[in-house]
C-alpha cells in the first residue's frame, strides 16, 4: 500500500543515458498482479455503487414513509376525526404506523451500516487502485530542459494572467452580488432610525397632507383636533324641519350606527352596519346624494363568526376618519379599512376583536402621516390595551404602545401641546400622552375611574379630561413620566358628565350631563361660573361655532346658547329624529346624524 | 544591486525570513495576549432555551446527525400526570388508549404508565424520540408545559456552528458553559 | 382540522402555566423519576485531544525530518483520519479554529476555550519553525485526501498559482464573517466533515463525495484550492526556520523529484538573473504591479463595502428582518406552525428590537465585508507581484509554502536511496556540471 517503499525503486538511469525503460517496468511487475488489483478495484467500485445506490434510493423515498410527515398517515388521521367509529380506519392507521416506524428504524440501521460499508468499499477500492496504478506507472524519465528559463518565464506570465483572471472573476462575482442584492431593510443608519421611529411613512410623506389643511375640514370625531370647535362661524342658529328653513337636505342613513359624520371638502362620510354587514358611506355635502357605499368584507383575520356586540353600541360606533386622501373606518369586530375618497378600497386589516363589554367605540383619528387607533380593552391584562399607529397609505403598523389600561370608549386627541405633538388618551386609570411620531410615552397621570366615555379636549394650554360623573380635571401637558401629583392644575367636581365630552372656546369650558345640565367653568382655574338646566336628554357632545354653543338633544331638540360668562339661550330647534352622534361642521353648514336621517343645516346660498 | 555573488541574496532572504518569522511569532504572541484574559479551559456547548422554543420541528430535520441530538425531556415535577395528556394524545383523541391512531408521537417514543387513579406517568424513550416537538407543542399549548426539548450531550457532536441554531425560528439556541450544559424547566415562571 | 384550530386559538396567549396541579401521590407514594442530564465530553477528553494533537505533530516532525519516512507518515495519516476524523467526527478542528479566535477578538463575552486556542496555535507555531507538518498527516482532512490519491494528475503550474488565491479569499471571508459574530462559514461549508460523520446537509455530503472523487486524481483538492487554515499555514511555512529538503546531500538536478510531488510544490532551479533583454521589461512590470497593489486593495474595499448588505442576508437576524419587512408589504401565507410563520410571529412581537438588531448586524457586515474586499485585493496584488519576482534557486526544492511535507519526494531522489543503502553509489546519477553546494 505504501507508495515507494514497498519495493526498491528501480534505479533510473541518468537523464543523459537514455534507454528504453518501460520494458523493464512491465518485466519487474507481473501483469497478472496488475490485473488482480484492477479486478479488486472494479469489484470494490461496483460494491460501492450498489451500496450508495441503495442508500440514495432509501433517502429519496424516505419522505413518503416517514412516520413523522407521511402525508398518507396524516390524511387517515384526519379521516378518522371525521368518522370516529370507523374500525377499519383505525386498523389501517395502526398497520401503517407500525410499518412506517419499522421502515424508519430499518433506514437508520441501513444508513449507518451503509455508511461504514461504503467507507470499507472505498478503502479497498483506493488501496487496490493505488497498487494497480503504481505497478502500471512507468518510472519517470525526465530529460534535461535547456529552455528552462524561457519556459519558466512563459509559465510565470501565464500564471499572472490566470491569477488576474481568477481575481477578475472573484471581483466580478462580488460586484454583481453587491449590485443585484436588494434589501427592504433601509441602507443608511438614519433611514433605519426613521423606520424605527415609525416615519416609514417617509415614502408617503408627499402623499400626507399638512396639518393646515386639516384645520378647515372636519376630518375626525369632533373636528380637526377633537375639540368640537369649528373654524367657521357662519352656521345658522335655528332651523325648522316643517318649513325647511335653514335645512339644506336630509337623506336616509342606510345602516345603523352611532358614529358621527366626517366632512372633507364636499364629501360627508359615515359608517354603519351590524353583525351581517358593515359599510362605509359617502354623501355629497351639497346635495346629500349618496355618492358611494362600500362594504367592508373579506378582511384578512376578521372573525368568521361575528362577536356579540350589545345593540346600544353596535358595530359602527367609532366615527370614521379622513386624512384628505383616504377615509378610514373601524368596526367593533376589529376590522379597520381604508378607502380612497372615491370609494376604492386601499387596504383592510383586522386588529383582533377588542375585548369590550359594551363593544368598541373609540374612533380612529388622523394626524399627518399617521392613523392612530386607541385599542383599550378588557381589565388591563398585560398586552391587551394598546395604542396603534398605522401608515395611512399602506396600513402598515408603524408603532404600537402597550398601555396598562382598561376598556375605554373615549376617542383620543392629537394636539400640538407644550411645543410637541401629543396623542392624549383616556382610559381607566390613566390619562396618557404619547408622541405620534414613534409612540413613545410622554407622560401619564393616574386620575380616572369608572367607565370612561367623554373624550378629552385641549384648550387654554390645558388638557381637560372628564372623570365620568365625578369631576372635570385640567392638566398641564408639559410633563414627563408620572404627572399625577405635579401637573393637575384644577379639579371641578360639579356636574361632571358621564357620556358627553366637554368643549371650550379657550376661555370658558362647558360640560353638559346626560340630563341636560349645562355648566360653565373658567378654563384657566376651573371656577364654576354658572349652570343651567336645558331640560333635554343629551348623548351627543356639544360643539362651539362662532362663539355659540350647540347642544344637540337626544330627542331631536337642539339648544344654542351664547358661549359667554353669563347664560343666554339663543335658540331651540327641533328635528324629528334621535341624535346620539355629535355634529360635524363645514363652511356654513352643520351635519347631524340621526338614527334615521343624515341632516344638513345651513343657509341656502343666495348666489 | 550586486547579484553576482550567490551567497548574498540568499542571506538577505534568510534575514528577511527570519524577521518575518519573528513578526509571525510576535503576532501570535499578541493574539495570545489579547485572548489570554478571555480564554478559559472550560468549553461551550449548545443548548435550547425552552422559554424561547417555538416547537417548530426543525430540530428533527436540521441536525447534522442522522437522528437528531435534540430530544424531548420531561420535567416530571411540573407534570400534571393527566389522563388526557395533550402531549401524548392527538387533539380530540378517538379514545384514551395507547392505540396508534390516538398517539401524537410519530415514533411512539412516549410511554404511558398508570400510577394511581386518575394519574398517568409519561416517560420518553430517547432511542425512539426524533425531537419533532409535536408532544412539546401539545403539552405547552394545553397542558403544563412539562415536556420540552433539550440537546442531549451524549449525542451532540458539538459542532462549531450548530446547524439547527441557524434555522431556529425562535432564536432559542445558545452556547452555554459545558459545566452547566442543560437549561431545564424547573418552574412555571419560565 | 377546524377543531384543532379552535383549540390552538384557545391555548393562544400563555404557553407555559400550571393548568393542572401536579399530584402528590398520597395513595401510592409514587416517587417522581429524575430528568436525566448526560454530560458533554469531559474536560480531560478535550485535553487528551490537545495532547494527541501535540503528540501527532511531534511524531510527524520526527518522521519528516529525522526518519524521512513516507511509510510512517502514511500510518500516522490513517491514525489521524481515524482519531480526529471518524472518532471525533471532525470537531474540534484546526481549520475552523481561526474563526473562533476572530469571534473571540471582537466579542468579549465569548471566552474562547483553551482547546480551540491550542488547535489554532500549535500547527501554526510548528509551521513557523518547520513547515506544514500538520497538513502532512495530522489534519484529518488532508490525511484523508492524501490517502485516497490514486493516480496524480499534474495540475498546470499557472492554474495551480491562479487557484491558489482561493484559500486566501476563503480565509478572509471566514474570518470577517466570524468577526461579525454571525457564524462560522468555514465550518458550514466544510466538505470533508460530513464524510467523517457519515451524514450532513445533502449539499455538503455531495460536495464531500465530489472532493474525494476528484482527490483520486488531483492531489488534495481541498487543501490546495480551498482550505483557509492551509492558507495561514502556508504563510507561516514561507518563513519557516527549517524546511523539507528532497535530498540530504547534494542535488544532481536529475528532475526525478519533480515527478514525485503530486501537489505541484516542487520548484526547479533557476539562475535568478534574467537574460539582459528581459530585465527592463521585468522591472517595469514589477513597478506597475506594485503601483497596482494599493489600487486593487482600494477597489476591493469599495466593492466589499457595497457587498455588505448582500452578505448580511446570510445572517438569520437580518434575513428575518428582511422577510418581516417584505411580509408587511406583500403578505405570503406560510401556513400554520411552519418555522417561517413562527419566526414572523416572533418578529411581530418586537419589530423594533428585531430591526435594530438586524441594522446593527448589517452595519458590522458592511465593515467586515469592506475589510474582506480589501483583503481580496491585497491577496490578488501580492500574488501578481510574487509571480513577477525572480527567485534564485540552486537546487530542486519544494516550495516552502506549498509543500505539505508528505515525504513522497524523499525516496524519489537517487541520493537518498544511496544514503539509505538502497542503491549502490555507482548507479546514482552524477551532476553533468559541477555539483552545487547546498546551503545548510
Amino acid at each position: 500500500m505504501t507508495m515507494l517503499t514497498a519495493m526498491p525503486q528501480p534505479a533510473p538511469g541518468t537523464p543523459t543515458e537514455q534507454k528504453s525503460q518501460p520494458a523493464r517496468s512491465s518485466g519487474g511487475s507481473p501483469r497478472p498482479l496488475v490485473k488482480a488489483w484492477l479486478w479488486t478495484a472494479c469489484i470494490a467500485a461496483a460494491f460501492c455503487l450498489l451500496v450508495s445506490g441503495t442508500m440514495l434510493y432509501f433517502h429519496f423515498t424516505a419522505l413518503e414513509h416517514d412516520p413523522w410527515q407521511s402525508p398518507r398517515l396524516l390524511e387517515l388521521k384526519a379521516q378518522l376525526r371525521a368518522s370516529p367509529n370507523d374500525e377499519n380506519l383505525k386498523l389501517e392507521i395502526r398497520r401503517l404506523d407500525l410499518e412506517f416506524r419499522q421502515r424508519y428504524r430499518r433506514r437508520l440501521v441501513l444508513d449507518r451500516t451503509g455508511g461504514w460499508l461504503l467507507i470499507g468499499g472505498l478503502a479497498v477500492l483506493v488501496a487496490a487502485a493505488r497498487q494497480a496504478a503504481k505497478l502500471r506507472t512507468p518510472p519517470p524519465m525526465p530529460r534535461p530542459d535547456p529552455m528552462a528559463e524561457l519556459r519558466a518565464r512563459r509559465e510565470a506570465a501565464r500564471a499572472r494572467r490566470a491569477a488576474a483572471a481568477v481575481g477578475g472573476v472573484v471581483f466580478a462575482g462580488l460586484t454583481t452580488l453587491a449590485l443585484t442584492a436588494r434589501s427592504p431593510l433601509p441602507h443608511s443608519a438614519t433611514e433605519i432610525e426613521k423606520l424605527l421611529a415609525g416615519s416609514g411613512a417617509e415614502a408617503t410623506a408627499s402623499d400626507a397632507l399638512p396639518w393646515e389643511t386639516f384645520r378647515w375640514q372636519w376630518p375626525r370625531f369632533r373636528g380637526p383636533d377633537g375639540s368640537g370647535v369649528s373654524a367657521f362661524t357662519n352656521v345658522p342658529l335655528t332651523w325648522d324641519a316643517a318649513s325647511g328653513a335653514n335645512l339644506l337636505w336630509k337623506t336616509p342613513v342606510p345602516a345603523p350606527g352611532h358614529g358621527s359624520p366626517v366632512v372633507w371638502s364636499n364629501r360627508v362620510f359615515l359608517s354603519g352596519g351590524d353583525a351581517a354587514r358593515r359599510e362605509v358611506f359617502c354623501f355629497d355635502a351639497t346635495s346629500g346624494a349618496l355618492l358611494w357605499r362600500r362594504a367592508v368584507e373579506n378582511v384578512p383575520g376578521s372573525p368568521a363568526v361575528q362577536p356579540e356586540i350589545p345593540e346600544m353600541t353596535g358595530f359602527a360606533s367609532p366615527t370614521v376618519a379622513c386624512d384628505g386622501r383616504r377615509v378610514f373606518a373601524l368596526f367593533a369586530n376589529g376590522d379597520l379599512a381604508a378607502f380612497t375618497l372615491d370609494g376604492a378600497p386601499v387596504w383592510a386589516k383586522n386588529l383582533g376583536v377588542p375585548k369590550n363589554a359594551y363593544g368598541h367605540a373609540a374612533s380612529p383619528v388622523v394626524w399627518p402621516g399617521r392613523l392612530i387607533v386607541q385599542l383599550d380593552q378588557d381589565e388591563g391584562a398585560p398586552g391587551g390595551s394598546k395604542l396603534l399607529a398605522f401608515d395611512p397609505a399602506s396600513g402598515r403598523l408603524l408603532w404600537e404602545a402597550r398601555k396598562p389600561t382598561h376598556s375605554s370608549w373615549a376617542t383620543p386627541i392629537v394636539v400640538e401641546a407644550a411645543g410637541r405633538p401629543q396623542v392624549i388618551t383616556l382610559a381607566v386609570p390613566l390619562v396618557m400622552s404619547h408622541a405620534p411620531e414613534d409612540g413613545r410615552e410622554l407622560w401619564r397621570a393616574d386620575l380616572l375611574g369608572g367607565e370612561v366615555t367623554p373624550s378629552p379636549v385641549f384648550a387654554a394650554g390645558l388638557v381637560l379630561a372628564v372623570n365620568p360623573s365625578t369631576e372635570l380635571i385640567a392638566l398641564r401637558p408639559d410633563g414627563a413620566g408620572d404627572v399625577t401629583r405635579s401637573h393637575v392644575v384644577w379639579r371641578a367636581p360639579d356636574n361632571a358628565p358621564d357620556v358627553t365630552s366637554p368643549v371650550s372656546n379657550g376661555e370658558l369650558a362647558f360640560t353638559v350631563t346626560s340630563g341636560g345640565l349645562l355648566t360653565c367653568f373658567e378654563a384657566r382655574d376651573g371656577q364654576k361660573l354658572w349652570e343651567a338646566p336645558l331640560e333635554i336628554e343629551v348623548q351627543a357632545s356639544p360643539a362651539i361655532v362662532g362663539g355659540k354653543l350647540f347642544v344637540p338633544g337626544l330627542k331631536g331638540e337642539a339648544v344654542v346658547v351664547e358661549a359667554a360668562r353669563a347664560f343666554k339661550e339663543l335658540a331651540r330647534s327641533r328635528l324629528a329624529d334621535e341624535f346620539l352622534a355629535s355634529p360635524a361642521f363645514a363652511d356654513g353648514r352643520m351635519f347631524l346624524r340621526g338614527q334615521t336621517n343624515l341632516w344638513c343645516v345651513g343657509q341656502p346660498r343666495s348666489d | 544591486m550586486n547579484a553576482s555573488t550567490p551567497s548574498e541574496p540568499t542571506s538577505r532572504r534568510a534575514f528577511l525570513r527570519h524577521g518575518a518569522r519573528l513578526l509571525g511569532m510576535t503576532a501570535l504572541g499578541a493574539l495570545g495576549g489579547a485572548l489570554a484574559g478571555r480564554s478559559r479551559s472550560e468549553g461551550w456547548v449548545w443548548q435550547i432555551d425552552p422559554a424561547k422554543c417555538l416547537h417548530c420541528g426543525n430540530c428533527a430535520t436540521e441536525c447534522v446527525l442522522e437522528q437528531s441530538a435534540v430530544k424531548c425531556v420531561h420535567a416530571f415535577a411540573l407534570c400534571g400526570y393527566c389522563n388526557l395528556c395533550t402531549g401524548y394524545f392527538e387533539p380530540e383523541p378517538n379514545a384514551l388508549t395507547t392505540a396508534a391512531e390516538n398517539q401524537l408521537c410519530p415514533t411512539g417514543a412516549i410511554q404511558r404508565t398508570f400510577i394511581e387513579d386518575p394519574y398517568y406517568e409519561y416517560t420518553i424513550d430517547e432511542e425512539l424520540c426524533i425531537g419533532c416537538a409535536k408532544c412539546v407543542e401539545g403539552c405547552s399549548r394545553f397542558g403544563n408545559g412539562s415536556l420540552f426539548l433539550q440537546i442531549r450531550h451524549d449525542r451532540c457532536v458539538n459542532c462549531n456552528e450548530c446547524a439547527i441554531a441557524r434555522t431556529c425560528p425562535g432564536d432559542a439556541f445558545r452556547r452555554v458553559p459545558a459545566s452547566r450544559p442543560y437549561l431545564l424547566k424547573t418552574s412555571h415562571a419560565q | 382540522m377546524v377543531s384543532t384550530l379552535c383549540l390552538f386559538a384557545l391555548g393562544g396567549e400563555s404557553p407555559a402555566e400550571q393548568r393542572f396541579p401536579p399530584p402528590d401521590f398520597t395513595e401510592t407514594g409514587h416517587q417522581l423519576p429524575v430528568t436525566t442530564t448526560p454530560p458533554p465530553r469531559a474536560l480531560w477528553v478535550h485535553y487528551l485531544d490537545v495532547a494527541v494533537l501535540a503528540g501527532a505533530l511531534a511524531l510527524a516532525l520526527w518522521l519528516i525530518y529525522k526518519k524521512r519516512s513516507r511509510r510512517g507518515l502514511f500510518w500516522l495519516s490513517i491514525f489521524s483520519v481515524a482519531w480526529f476524523g471518524f472518532w471525533k467526527k471532525g470537531c474540534v478542528c484546526a481549520i475552523g479554529a481561526p474563526q473562533n479566535v476572530a469571534y473571540a477578538l471582537f466579542h468579549p463575552e465569548y471566552a474562547v476555550p483553551l482547546t480551540v486556542v491550542a488547535f489554532f496555535a500549535l500547527p501554526l507555531i510548528v509551521a513557523l519553525f518547520a513547515g506544514r507538518a500538520f497538513c502532512a498527516a495530522v489534519c484529518p482532512h488532508g490525511a484523508l485526501q492524501d490517502l485516497v490519491l490514486v493516480k496524480p494528475v499534474k495540475v498546470p503550474a499557472w492554474l495551480e498559482h491562479a487557484l491558489g488565491v482561493l484559500p486566501f479569499v476563503f480565509l478572509g471571508f471566514g474570518l470577517s464573517f466570524a468577526a461579525t459574530g454571525s457564524g462560522f462559514p468555514v465550518c458550514r461549508y466544510d466538505p470533508i466533515v460530513p464524510i467523517f460523520r457519515l451524514n450532513g446537509p445533502s449539499l455538503m455530503v455531495a460536495l464531500g463525495v465530489l472532493t474525494l472523487l476528484l482527490g483520486l486524481w488531483v492531489g488534495r483538492p481541498y487543501c490546495r484550492f480551498a482550505c483557509p487554515y492551509g492558507a495561514l499555514l502556508r504563510l507561516a511555512a514561507l518563513v519557516s526556520r527549517w524546511r523539507v529538503r528532497v535530498t540530504p546531500d547534494s542535488c544532481t538536478q536529475c528532475r526525478l523529484c519533480e515527478n514525485a510531488c503530486p501537489f505541484g510544490a516542487m520548484r526547479e532551479p533557476s539562475p535568478g538573473v534574467a537574460s539582459p533583454p528581459f530585465v527592463r521589461g521585468d522591472r517595469r512590470r514589477l513597478a506597475a504591479l506594485l503601483g497596482l497593489l494599493p489600487v486593487l486593495v482600494a477597489a476591493g474595499a469599495l466593492i466589499g463595502h457595497r457587498l455588505g448588505p448582500a452578505v448580511a442576508k446570510l445572517d438569520p437576524t437580518v434575513a428575518l428582518a428582511e422577510r418581516f419587512l417584505q411580509q408587511q408589504q406583500s403578505p405570503v401565507d406560510h401556513g400554520l406552525m411552519t418555522p417561517e410563520a413562527l419566526s414572523l410571529q416572533r418578529a411581530e412581537r418586537d419589530p423594533k428590537g428585531l430591526l435594530q438588531a438586524a441594522a446593527e448586524m448589517r452595519g458590522r457586515f458592511v465593515l467586515a465585508c469592506a475589510l474582506f474586499g480589501g483583503w481580496v485585493g491585497l491577496v490578488l496584488g501580492v500574488k501578481l507581484v510574487s509571480l513577477s519576482v525572480h527567485v534564485r534557486r540552486a537546487d530542486f526544492e519544494p516550495d516552502r509554502g506549498a509543500c505539505f511535507a508528505c515525504a513522497r519526494c524523499f525516496r524519489s531522489c537517487p541520493q537518498e536511496l544511496v544514503r539509505l543503502g538502497l542503491m549502490p553509489a555507482a548507479e546514482a546519477p552524477r551532476p553533468a556540471s559541477e555539483p552545487q553546494a547546498v546551503n545548510a
